[in-house]
């Protein structure tokens, strides 16, 4: 695998930006709650863009590949154990503190 | 050729491998300590989405377009500019190096323009202010901590990268690294782009989406 050449680089840039337009223009279409699932989704493949062409993770050895990897491993553990939790959970984890909800009311 | 090599590597291949891999761990520490704070808002968000719909409303969203473009924008010109530097173009890699400190700058400027903004109407980090007396719903404190803690944290890498690259201009300027020996620029611009990668996910958060995460 070779290093991106400036041709692809740019051609990376405006695919960005267009991304980012996209997302943009969702956010007057008011997906409702579509619209969280669909933002952070463009979002991803945006990352994965700049991971594969600007980082180009492509051309690293495996080694390298491996240690972001685990990280990357790592980080979607800890999220999908939080929603997890929190989604199931009665009463709610992180709800005000007992006794304290009507200050919270307005 | 040899005196670019430290003594206990091999090669200039070798060294550069293990300057990338180091980068690269260190990244992934960079990435599981912004993890905690998504975590945070993901879970804030699931618990009080009126509130965080009302904060996403109240942020200017122009602001935060524009810096998303900037960064993207900017790390399209440190690429370029490694991809030069690796040809051996020392001054045009320069001045693209320079481009991307300049709007890292920027970056932070409008950043800067939109923290006063938010003082203005009386939006403090840690949910203090008159804002909050007027509104009380409690996801909007844990909003607006969270955007300035994530925001803040995300400015310092920004305000950290300038310094960075502005050594590694110095370094590209004065032909100390040239196409012999590209990997300390491209290392650098490694986490210049992960800056980016931050960012890309921090607008949709506090700018762009409304609704339930559920």
């Amino acid at each position: 695998m070779k290093e991106p050449t400036p041709r692809a680089l740019l051609l990376t840039l405006i695919v960005l930006l267009v991304l980012a337009g996209v997302s943009l223009a969702f956010r007057f279409a008011h997906l409702g709650d579509f619209g969280f699932a669909v933002a952070l989704g463009i979002a991803a493949i945006k990352a994965v863009l700049v991971a594969l062409v600007f980082m180009e993770i492509t051309i690293e050895k495996p080694t390298v590949r491996f240690a972001f990897a685990a990280c990357l491993s790592l980080f979607a553990l800890m999220i999908a154990l939080l929603v997890g939790d929190i989604v199931t959970r009665s009463p709610p984890p992180l709800g005000p503190p007992p006794g304290t909800e009507a200050r919270y009311k307005g | 050729m040899r005196e670019h090599v430290a003594g206990h590597f091999e090669d200039i291949e070798k060294q550069a491998h293990a300057a990338r891999f180091g980068m690269w761990v260190f990244l992934g520490t960079e990435v599981l300590f912004f993890s905690g704070l998504f975590a945070l808002y993901i879970g804030y968000r699931i618990e009080h989405p009126r509130g965080f719909d009302v904060g996403v409303e109240h942020n200017t969203l122009v602001y935060g377009s524009v810096n998303t473009a900037v960064l993207l924008v900017s790390s399209y010109f440190v690429a370029l500019g490694v991809h030069e530097l690796r040809l051996g173009r020392n001054r045009l890699s320069a001045w693209l190096v320079g481009l991307t400190i300049l709007l890292g700058l920027a970056f932070l400027g409008i950043k800067t323009a939109e923290y006063l903004h938010h003082f203005a109407d009386g939006i403090y980090p840690g949910g203090t202010g008159r804002f909050f007396e007027e509104h009380t719903d409690p996801g909007l404190k844990m909003f607006f901590t969270l955007y300035f803690c994530m925001t803040g944290l995300h400015a310092i890498h920004v305000l950290v990268g300038c310094g960075v690259l502005s050594f590694l201009l110095y370094k590209v300027a004065t032909r100390s690294i040239g196409a012999w020996a590209p990997h300390p620029l491209a290392i650098g611009a490694i986490y210049w782009h992960l800056v980016d990668v931050i960012w890309i996910f921090l607008w949709p958060l506090f700018y762009l989406v409304t609704g339930h995460v559920r």
